[in-house]
């Protein structure tokens, strides 16, 4: 046995990531690593590779205790990684990337490029890899720098490589060499974590599989012992959640897309419609394309096509301010990135759309605003000690109560919320539900991301299911589980299901 | 928090507290030549350019760009305004037709910065350049002072009993300013876009339009403060605001330390500037050799920029 974790867990201010888990891995096995959003995937990753400090339980590596307190650690042990958002750097060429974090041989104090090159060209050949040093990584193509990442860990003793996602940006043909170079590393003896949401490649790689589900550890299993179905059961509870409350009738249809498709590709063809009244869930595994969708519509991200139609209308050239003219508001899911300005006042942020409206001649109208602010605090219960004080002074959940102000200032018709309880406490989270629910019961539509499935069935009328940058069925919230669909999300072929 | 106290007085009222100092020290030192009416008088008139200058850099600042152009767009003014006025043309037109071109220029500068995303050090870096082949051209490289007529010193000269103008003109400068970036959507959209670009953009604030006005707003001041050397001095040289350019950002950064929120802000850009001016005048009168004053005013140039980023990142 390579590795062995005994009853690893890991909390953040005491909330559990991953709790009590044994994991075991074999040396020369292709081992796939499997689980919801926020199931505890990346943070194993992270504890093996450094990047957290296991503070319970312990580590076994060949049967020897183990501690990995840094990365450098764990690249000690061979422990190599390669995650979906490449770790080259773009303007360096294949010999120099493959050299990152080695030390550079040299002849006379000058670095010696040819012993370089060869020390590579050997990598290479040995995993049957053939790639064109000279070049940058910026000059290859995704599936290419794929390949010259692995040749990177390659070239030092690796036991183990950690594939987080890997296939994310292939095609069929060139995940179909990945496959033959991840089993022809496996020959070698190098074991191998996959870590993935496409079951079909668990299936097609995988000698066994581990299933995550809330932080633990659900079982290992032989892949050939199982069906898809059952893997899905196993990463899913099986509880169906009963809706707060639903509504079955709508009103006119507010905001309606037809095949959106962004310019850097994310989102490939987004459809749906938004009624007025409804609160319209969107879900989609990681890298679907949720919030790319969301940022398409509100005018923030470039289009190539597809269209927007509000009440009807086309509405060609989107911008945020246009939106928010036309009664549009998003809530974006990168709070401190693209929400909150942290060094001005709650005050100033909650002002920040709607300042227009105060001034006269462009003369702020402070006490108008003022008041108009206090009304948002008081009806939010936004806690703090003065709206003057700063913004990052407050609590996550008082930050996000104060970005619904700020969008709650503009009367908004449309609210496009992405994750809007992410990070938030249990209260807040219900006081944003209940907010929603209002706002849509009083004649306006909510489009809501979120990755949490259970909160989804909590909160929405419909479902929207998002797959790789396409909208594929939209459901009645109805006795739908999270098992139907998660089962949907990795579903291959499109479908469209109207149940 | 008790012990956190002092620190966040320091933090708050650091710089002004070291403003209050350095007029004590000098006061003792020459209680007879610096601590006179006259003497404050002459500094105000003294850091009168300084801070116009740096009330436009305090814009562009606001909405987290650069403007290194400012020197020698005011030189291009001063240089512009003096041709005019030999030319016979009336004063008014001297002063305002310069201003106008430079709020064009400004323009430019905002737009290319805005729309092509690309960085504010380096266009004005090179907009710089273009403004001095600029101000070679109109010149021919020559301190223009024949044949400027009387009047156009007026601006720079006149006083109001015991009062230089230049010191009432940056009262009201900073007046304005203070109201402008305070009391104005105009400034609270420059300020929200200087905190976080992408928030502002997503709540829906034009970020190019602002930036483009801010840049106009600052190349206005510039040229404002150059045809104002031009008038004080009565001639035109072609590089009157070369020595303007550093000294403005460094009373901008001293600024920011004033503010709470550690953003740059009109207030804060008159301290700076004070501070600079007095820090200049009192070691003139103190006859320590120009080198000594170079090192002391770096300095605290330097410390101040580290003083504000402390006081930044405790917070963040």
């Amino acid at each position: 046995m390579l590795l062995q974790t005994e009853h690893v867990s890991k909390e953040f201010n005491g909330i559990y990531a991953l709790r009590d888990i044994n994991f075991q891995l074999d040396a020369g096995e292709i081992h796939g690593l499997v689980g919801e959003n926020g199931a505890g995937k990346s943070t194993l990753i992270k504890l093996l590779t450094g990047v957290y400090q296991l503070r319970e339980g312990r580590l076994l590596w060949n049967g020897q205790p183990a501690t990995i307190s840094s990365p450098a650690d764990s690249r000690a042990l061979g422990i190599r990684v390669i995650h979906q958002d490449r770790t080259l750097i773009l303007t360096f060429n294949g010999i120099e990337n493959c050299f990152l974090g080695l030390e550079y041989p040299t002849r006379l104090g000058r670095v010696d490029w040819g012993a370089m090159e060869r020390r590579v060209r050997q990598t290479m050949e040995g995993l049957g890899i053939d790639l064109d040093l000279k070049k940058t990584a910026a000059e290859l193509s995704p599936p290419q720098r794929t390949e010259l990442e692995i040749v990177r860990a390659m070239m030092t003793d690796c036991r183990l490589l950690i594939l987080d996602e890997p296939t994310a940006s292939l095609t069929d043909q060139e995940t179909d060499r990945l496959f033959r170079l991840l089993r022809n590393l496996r020959e070698k003896g190098t074991s191998i974590l996959y870590v993935t949401h496409r079951l079909d490649e668990i299936f097609l790689l995988t000698d066994r599989v581990t299933v995550l589900r809330n932080g633990q550890l659900v079982e290992t299993v032989p892949t050939g012992s199982v069906t898809r179905e059952q893997l899905i059961a196993k990463m899913t509870e099986q509880t169906a959640v009963e809706p707060i409350c639903r509504r079955e009738s709508f009103g006119p249809v507010l905001l309606e897309a037809r095949n959106i498709a962004s310019r850097d590709g994310r989102v490939k063809q987004g459809s749906f419609s938004l009624r007025s009244g409804e609160i319209l869930g969107l879900f989609g595994l990681g890298g679907s394309g949720r919030t790319e969708l969301l940022e398409c519509i509100f005018g923030c991200r470039a289009i190539t096509g597809g269209t927007v139609l509000l009440d009807g209308k086309e509405c060609p050239g989107r911008t945020p301010e246009v939106s928010i003219r036309s009664g549009m508001v998003l809530i974006s899911e990168d709070r401190r990135g693209k929400a909150v300005i942290g060094n001005l006042s709650v005050r100033d942020n909650i002002l920040l759309s709607s300042i227009d409206t105060f001034s006269r001649r462009g003369v702020l109208q402070t006490k108008e605003g003022n008041g108009a602010v206090a009304k948002q605090i008081d009806a939010l219960h936004i806690k703090l000690a003065d709206p003057g004080q700063r913004m990052l002074e407050l609590s996550g959940g008082n930050q996000q109560k104060a970005v619904f102000a700020r969008a709650l200032m503009t009367s908004p018709r449309i609210f496009l919320c992405d994750e809007p309880t992410q990070a938030v406490d249990v209260g807040t989270r219900g006081e944003i539900h209940r907010l929603l629910r209002q706002k849509a019961d009083e004649g306006a539509g909510v489009l809501y991301v979120s990755s949490d499935l259970k909160e989804l069935l909590e909160v929405a009328d419909n479902i929207l299911i998002m797959v790789q940058g396409r909208t594929r069925s939209c459901w009645r919230n109805r006795d739908l589980t999270s098992q139907q669909v998660l089962a949907c999300c990795y579903e291959d072929q499109e479908k469209e299901v109207w149940p | 928090m008790n012990r956190l106290a002092p620190r966040k007085i320091l933090q708050s009222y650091g710089t002004i507290l070291a403003l209050v100092v350095i007029v004590l020290v000098f006061s003792l030192a020459r209680p007879d030549k610096f601590c006179t009416l006259t003497n404050f008088i002459n500094i105000t008139r003294q850091i009168s350019l300084l801070v116009m200058i740096s009330l436009g850099t305090t814009l562009v600042m606001s909405v987290n760009e650069f403007d290194l152009s400012v020197g020698s767009m005011a030189s291009l003014g001063g240089v512009m305004a003096a041709l005019l006025a030999v030319k016979g043309l009336p004063m008014t037109v001297c002063f305002a037709l310069p201003a106008v071109i430079s709020f064009f220029i400004g323009l430019l500068n905002g737009w290319i910065v805005a729309r092509f995303r690309v960085l504010s050090f380096i266009t004005t870096l090179g907009m710089s350049t273009v403004l001095s082949g600029v101000i070679y051209q109109l010149s021919g490289g020559a301190t223009i002072f024949e044949g400027i007529p009387k009047s156009f010193s007026f601006l720079g000269t006149a006083k109001l009993g015991r009062i230089p103008l230049l010191s009432i003109l940056m009262v009201a400068f900073v007046v304005l300013f203070w109201f402008l970036l305070e009391h104005t959507t105009l400034g609270r959209k420059f300020y929200a876009i200087g905190g976080n670009e992408e928030t502002a953009k997503i709540a829906g604030i034009r970020v190019r339009k602002y930036k483009t006005i801010a840049f106009a707003l600052c190349a206005v001041m510039a040229c404002v403060t150059g045809m104002l050397i031009a008038s004080r001095v009565g001639s035109a040289n072609t590089t009157a605001g070369d020595g303007y350019f550093l000294q403005s950002y460094a009373a901008v950064f001293i600024g920011c330390t004033v503010s709470r929120k550690g953003i740059p802000n009109a207030a804060g850009t008159l301290v700076g500037a004070a501070i600079l001016g007095i820090l200049a005048n009192g070691l003139t009168i103190l006859q320590m050799p120009s080198y000594m004053q170079n090192i002391i005013t770096g300095g605290i140039i330097i410390l101040a920029v580290i003083a504000q980023r402390a006081g930044h990142g405790d917070a963040a």
